[in-house]
């Protein structure tokens, strides 16, 4: 049965030629389409990460939701001791942020002040490579602040130059203090870079009385994919009254523009799909038709319908597979080229920063599973596409089909 | 004779009904798909337009100089009262309204976040951008200290309405100020960065609070219809920061331009696969009957008159699709115009990237003649071919040739 549905495959030409290249651009299209939509999410996923907020990250509960300083973590040496016996972190850190106002002779401006501990924060985020003028801190750095570049305009500042700090401590008493600017950061997100400054923990915690407290406690795993499963096991070293978060919960809202996106983005593609599925379906049902009486000779000599379906069923698979061999390495390495190469929109990042964009780069995702997951969505379309021609050739009596015209 | 091929076109057109209703049914969804998917588009875009032009810069918008690179007090219109008077004498201008803004930070007992005080008229903004539609929540009022808040800063404060909040920044002669206000609405403008900081507080007040004369303004914002307004307003106050929308934001001009870019491309791409699937059935369906044309030729039918033919059988299936897909295409456009997409379970990701949680969708009667001049001439185009290979036939050939 199979030589027989490639034999017809050789002899009805453009029907084949037809389904195969249909099939081939079905394919190479989704690939491309899916590996561009999937990458562009994964970047801004990547770069939010990158920038500040972490993959995990562990707070006293209602920290978020009521905040104020009777719900910062106290004992913060125990947790950190917990996290330590738990596989898959790579690094983690406590940060103290608090608002406050910055003025410098001329202007002033509302910021929010971190305290973070600056040797653990290199492995953390991407501030000390955000770096664009003076130095980034260190553990003694005294009251040198690290601040970004939007804020220091607005300052009217530079490296080198005194901010006066106001704000409120930890124990609700008054804050303030002289910070020295010794650097500017520049992450690509104008909110972050407008309104965000630091200072060393060691020098921080001492004005805001923040010794063994924090804000929250900020986790880096080995591998992203596994946030779940370390989640799971932090969950169960850290008491009742904390709670651990990952991503998902974190930037909610981002996770959930990008699946409208990707929603959006399937909607649109499934108009091309239904008009190659009907285009592929009237090309079966034109070489069905044409083989009417030779479906009835068959059937007179012996097939049944069952063997007339796979028959059927060969011809459609041998096509889509052969399309496959070749559209699938085909979109699998420009997948992967673009992986490695992002494609760069010169401006883009401009553009879009009010949307969370903070790179011209736009690179594809690479992934084999939703490769695959491509593949049997075409086979199944492609599967689908002959049900009617079968039904309706399998609905002829044989002697019927043998006189029909 | 045109009464002869009309019937001859009618009765061939539908004599393998199968393969004609595949056709016509291909026509027809991926039409009514393809209207869905750009009536959706555009109703999310020019939604996203038309709240930035009435919550923000208005066609056109006035600003010092400096102001838009440096959103420092200084950086005012110092004369704005005086300039929003003269510009309300111009028949052109439809709504005219200044604003005074300053950056800041918010603070509830609990929380802190950067915002921007941003002092209006109320009425004016009502009538300048229908502003009372953006309210959430509350009610649209200033009473005593009263303030309305963006969506997005009001869940960043956790604070509802009645909550008080202190705003604190540098007044115009340096110094640190605050004002404390209490929340009497949450509005959602869905332009994310007044929805993430604005916070409007009465104009009066905003100018006692900072220090500053009743005449001073940051921004100047007028709707109007007219093209020549922007370079007459250009010419007369050119110490001032004269921007049309387009200018302010070019990212919606972008996305504009991006999206009309899509739904052409995915358009042809669509029509060029719809052309295939025409060809293949409209090419099967005249090289079934060759004998039949043959016939027609030796009985004395020109060729021309065999061309009309074919071409009138392919405009019916074509017609016949698109009126199928019209049909469909309007009855969706006009479900999702009245009753929208719902995505509110995306609710959170929507408002802070400035959407709506639901879409209503555009429907332009230039959706449905784009379409037809598309499907016909498709239809049409897909009989050249078949009309070729007829034409090099010789009659006699041809009735004697196998099917």
């Amino acid at each position: 049965m199979f030589s027989f549905a490639l034999k017809n495959i050789f002899f009805y030409k453009s029907r084949s030629i037809t389904t195969f290249i249909l099939t081939f651009f079905s394919l190479l299209l989704l690939i491309v389409y899916v590996a561009m939509m999937d990458g562009s999410h994964e970047s801004m996923l990547k770069n939010a990460l990158k920038v500040y907020t972490g993959a995990i990250e562990i707070y006293q509960k209602n920290y978020r939701d009521l905040g104020g300083n009777e719900y910062l973590i106290n004992q913060v040496d125990t947790i950190e001791k917990a996290l330590l016996t738990i596989k898959g972190i790579e690094q983690f850190t406590s940060r103290y942020e608090t608002y406050g106002l910055l003025s410098s002779k001329e202007n002033s401006a509302a910021s929010m002040v971190a305290g973070i501990n600056p040797d653990k924060e290199k492995h953390m985020s991407q501030l000390e490579v955000a770096l664009k003028e003076g130095e980034f801190l260190k553990q003694n750095s005294g009251n040198c602040l690290y601040a970004g570049i939007g804020l220091v305009k607005k300052l009217s500042i530079n490296v080198g130059d005194e901010v006066s700090f106001i704000g409120s401590a930890s124990d609700n008493s008054f804050a303030a203090d002289l910070f020295k600017l010794c650097g500017i950061f520049k992450t690509g997100s104008a909110q972050f870079d407008g309104a965000t400054s630091f200072v060393a923990r060691q020098y921080f915690d001492q004005l805001m009385y923040s010794q063994n407290k924090a804000s929250y406690i900020n986790i880096k795993p080995h591998d992203l994919s596994q946030v779940d499963e370390i989640n799971s096991q932090i969950l169960k070293v850290i008491a009742d009254d904390k709670e651990s978060l990952t991503w998902k919960t974190l930037m909610k809202p981002m996770v959930q523009a990008m699946e409208v996106d990707s929603v959006f983005g399937y909607i649109s593609i499934s108009l091309f799909y239904v008009v190659i599925f009907f285009v592929i379906m009237i090309f079966g049902f034109i070489n069905v038709s044409s083989r009417i009486r030779e479906f009835g000779t068959l059937r007179c000599i012996g097939l049944s319908r069952g063997k007339l379906r796979l028959l059927l069923f060969y011809e459609i698979f041998i096509l889509s597979t052969l399309a496959i061999i070749i559209a699938a390495p085909i979109g699998a390495y420009i997948s992967h080229y673009f992986s490695v190469n992002p494609i760069v929109i010169e401006g883009m990042s401009e553009m879009y920063k009010d949307y969370g964009i903070v790179s011209d780069e736009l690179p594809f995702s690479f992934n084999l599973m939703t490769i695959t997951w491509n593949i049997a969505l075409i086979y199944v379309l492609n599967f689908l596409s002959i049900i009617y021609p079968t039904s309706y050739i399998n609905n002829f009596k044989a002697l019927e089909a043998t006189h029909h015209v | 004779m045109f009464n002869i091929i009309i019937k001859l076109a009618w009765n061939n057109a539908f004599l393998r009904l199968s393969r004609t209703i595949l056709v016509i049914l291909m026509i027809a969804i991926s039409m009514a798909m393809m209207l869905s998917i750009q009536g959706i588009y555009d109703g999310m875009t020019l939604n996203m337009i038309d709240k930035t032009l009435r919550s923000d810069s208005g066609e056109i918008s006035l600003y010092h100089k400096n102001y838009r690179l440096d959103k420092n007090l200084k950086h005012n219109i110092k004369d704005a009262s005086q300039i929003q008077t003269f510009l309300q004498t111009n028949n052109e201008i439809e709504y005219i309204t200044k604003r005074l803004s300053v950056e800041g930070l918010s603070a509830t007992a609990r929380k802190s976040a950067f915002s921007n005080v941003i002092g209006i008229n109320l009425e004016n903004e009502i009538a300048f951008g229908q502003f009372n539609q953006f309210l959430k929540k509350g009610d649209m009022s200033f009473r005593k200290r009263g303030a309305l808040l963006g969506s997005e800063l009001a869940k960043t404060l956790k604070v509802n309405i009645g909550s008080k909040i202190i705003f604190s920044t540098q007044d115009h002669s340096g110094d640190i100020n605050s004002i404390a206000v209490r929340v009497r609405g949450i509005v959602q403008t869905s332009n994310i960065a007044l929805d993430a900081s604005a916070v409007y507080v009465d104009l009066k007040q905003v100018q006692k609070f900072l220090g500053v004369n009743n005449q001073m303004a940051t921004q100047i914002a007028i709707r109007t219809h007219s093209q020549t307004l922007l370079k007459e307003l250009k010419n007369k106050y050119p110490e001032l920061d004269v921007k049309n929308f387009l200018e302010l934001y070019p990212m919606l001009k972008q996305m504009k331009d991006m999206m009309v870019i899509f739904t052409s491309i995915t358009f042809l791409i669509v029509m060029l696969v719809v052309l295939i699937g025409i060809t293949g059935v409209m090419y099967v369906s005249i090289l079934d009957r060759i004998r039949e044309f043959g016939i027609m030729r030796a009985l004395g039918m020109s060729y021309q008159n065999i061309r009309y033919q074919i071409f009138l059988e392919a405009f019916l299936v074509g017609l016949t699709g698109y009126i199928l897909g019209a049909i469909l295409g309007f009855s969706t456009l006009y479900y999702l115009q009245n009753y929208g997409l719902n995505l509110s379970q995306y609710s959170e990701g929507m408002e802070s990237f400035g959407m709506d949680t639901i879409i209503y969708a555009q429907m332009n009667i230039s959706y449905f003649t784009s379409t037809f001049y598309a499907i016909i001439t498709a239809s049409l185009l897909s009989v050249l071919l078949p009309l070729i290979k007829i034409k090099k036939l010789n009659p006699i050939d041809v009735i004697k040739a196998e099917t």
